[in-house]
């Protein structure tokens, strides 16, 4: 059974297909970015930086540690901005894997892990601006949709391996489950998810080709 | 293919996407990667960024804005590159426009290649040109491991008030003599003559060129030419010669660069 699950997801990673919600490059900000256009990394900073803090938030409860990372990550996507490519992922996707990626390799450094802490100022109407862009991607809309549809237990498993950036052994701990059980539910379900999402791509490319 | 292999690959891959690695694990990642092409690194990256924002989305609870402290220290930090990037972007406009009549190509070919002209001339002097030795002496002061600094004794009552320092280099084979309140010499009836003593290697103190005074009054320097390879200089002096100097001197000693100040020496 799983078998056949791997060698779906291998030929559907494969078959990628193109979104026609591909915006234009030259709209986005990465391309301004990376074409050095003054004022573009005010613009990152203001429609990212509390998405990215918020990703940071998660696995790093050390303030300082936190801003240490958050820097790190603007300077990253700063400089991966000439690699984005919308046919690929969404601009948001692609600022999110980065700061996703940077951060796991952050927490990698220093080697311990978070219990989240309030930060006194962390609470801010300006982070609803976050929620709305990302309630206008298609992409995590798709996906909100089909986590719903999942048991609770992988719907906890998920968002604590994913969103609330724990390992699978502290997982275990928590939740009182075997190790095995934790890796090979959280791998069934984001392969899972993987499939929804590239099955919604190629429909869309479907209906535009029709 | 081991299916055991593909999930423990695929669990790996879930891993890198997750959570932080072991050196371990990533090292294990990165050997069954090799075996297993049709898989790609960072495979689920995209997914788990997508299941992230999805649950961020849905978490009430989760109003996090950037605080404005950090947010004004990234943008701060950031706007010293704006400024290179601006300037930089300012001089290719500038650069642009430059070269956009032939006229003013022209123009500023013609500029260039002189300066360029000018800039090789003063280059290819730079070894012999004498304006350049308070530079040379600066540079090998701040380049050399080696160093020795030596101030100028002397030995007759006549130099008594003369100054002056020497630095040499045994690795670079170069030194420079500091001096002033030398007396003016005739260059048709006799020279200065430096020498260099170095003995484990050699007997007789080595040659190390001839100078002549002009200017009795103002600091001269003067490189050191040693014509013998150097080994480890121990001291060095100066002695009057006839025009073009000596191989193997029979004069008094008139000035002494030694480690240590010698007895019955003059020093200002």
């Amino acid at each position: 059974m799983e078998t056949v699950a791997i060698n779906n997801f291998i030929h559907s990673s494969k078959t990628m297909p193109q979104s026609k919600k591909i915006k234009k490059v030259e709209d986005s900000i990465l391309f301004s970015l990376s074409k050095e256009e003054p004022g573009s990394f005010e613009k990152l900073v203001d429609q990212y930086g509390n998405l990215i803090w918020s990703i940071a938030r998660r696995y790093l409860s050390n303030q300082t540690e936190a801003e240490d990372a958050v820097q790190e990550v603007f300077i990253a996507i700063w400089k991966s901005a000439g690699r984005f490519d919308p046919a690929k992922a969404s601009e948001v996707t692609f600022i999110s894997m980065i700061a996703r990626r940077r951060l796991i390799d952050h927490v990698r450094k220093i080697y311990r892990h978070k219990k989240l802490e309030p930060i006194d100022d962390c609470f801010n109407d300006d982070a609803l601006e976050t929620k709305s862009m990302l309630e206008e991607s298609g992409d995590v809309k798709i996906i909100s949709e089909a986590i719903n549809q999942f048991e609770k237990e992988d719907k906890e498993l998920l968002s604590l391996s994913i969103y609330q950036g724990y390992s699978h052994t502290e997982i275990a701990k928590l939740m009182n489950i075997p190790l095995g059980t934790v890796k090979t539910k959280i791998r069934r379900n984001l392969i899972k998810l993987r499939e929804i999402y590239d099955q919604d791509q190629h429909s869309i490319v479907n209906i535009s080709h029709e | 293919m081991s299916n055991t292999e593909e999930k423990l690959l695929l669990d790996l891959l879930v891993m890198q996407s997750t959570q932080a690695m072991s050196d371990e694990e990533s090292r294990e990642l990165e050997r069954l990667l090799k075996l297993y092409p049709e898989y790609q690194n960072y495979e689920f990256d995209q997914i788990a960024s997508l299941t992230h924002m999805s649950y961020h989305l849905n978490d009430r609870l989760s109003n996090e804005a950037l605080p404005l402290d950090l947010k004004n220290k990234i943008l701060n930090s950031h706007k010293k590159v704006d400024l290179v990037i601006l300037f930089r972007t300012k001089m290719n406009d500038f650069m642009r426009s430059l070269f956009y009549k032939p006229t003013y190509a022209w123009a500023v070919t013609v500029l260039l290649t002189i300066g360029l002209s000018f800039s090789m001339i003063e280059f290819k002097n730079y070894e012999n040109n004498f304006r350049y030795l308070p530079l040379k002496r600066v540079v090998l002061q701040s380049t050399s491991n080696d160093l020795v600094e030596y101030p100028w004794y002397s030995k007759t009552s006549d130099f008594a008030l003369t100054k002056g320092d020497i630095v040499w280099s045994n690795e670079s084979q170069k030194g420079f003599i500091k001096i002033s309140g030398m007396p003016v010499n005739d260059p048709s009836k006799n020279q200065y003559q430096i020498w260099i003593i170095d003995p484990i290697k050699y007997k007789q103190p080595v040659d190390g060129g001839v100078f002549n005074i002009t200017d009795a009054g103002r600091d001269i320097i003067i490189p050191i030419n040693p014509k013998l390879p150097i080994s480890n200089a121990k001291g060095f002096a100066i002695t009057i010669e006839q025009p073009g100097g000596v191989v193997v001197s029979s004069q008094e000693l008139i000035l002494t660069a030694p480690e240590i100040r010698p007895r019955n020496t003059f020093t200002l």
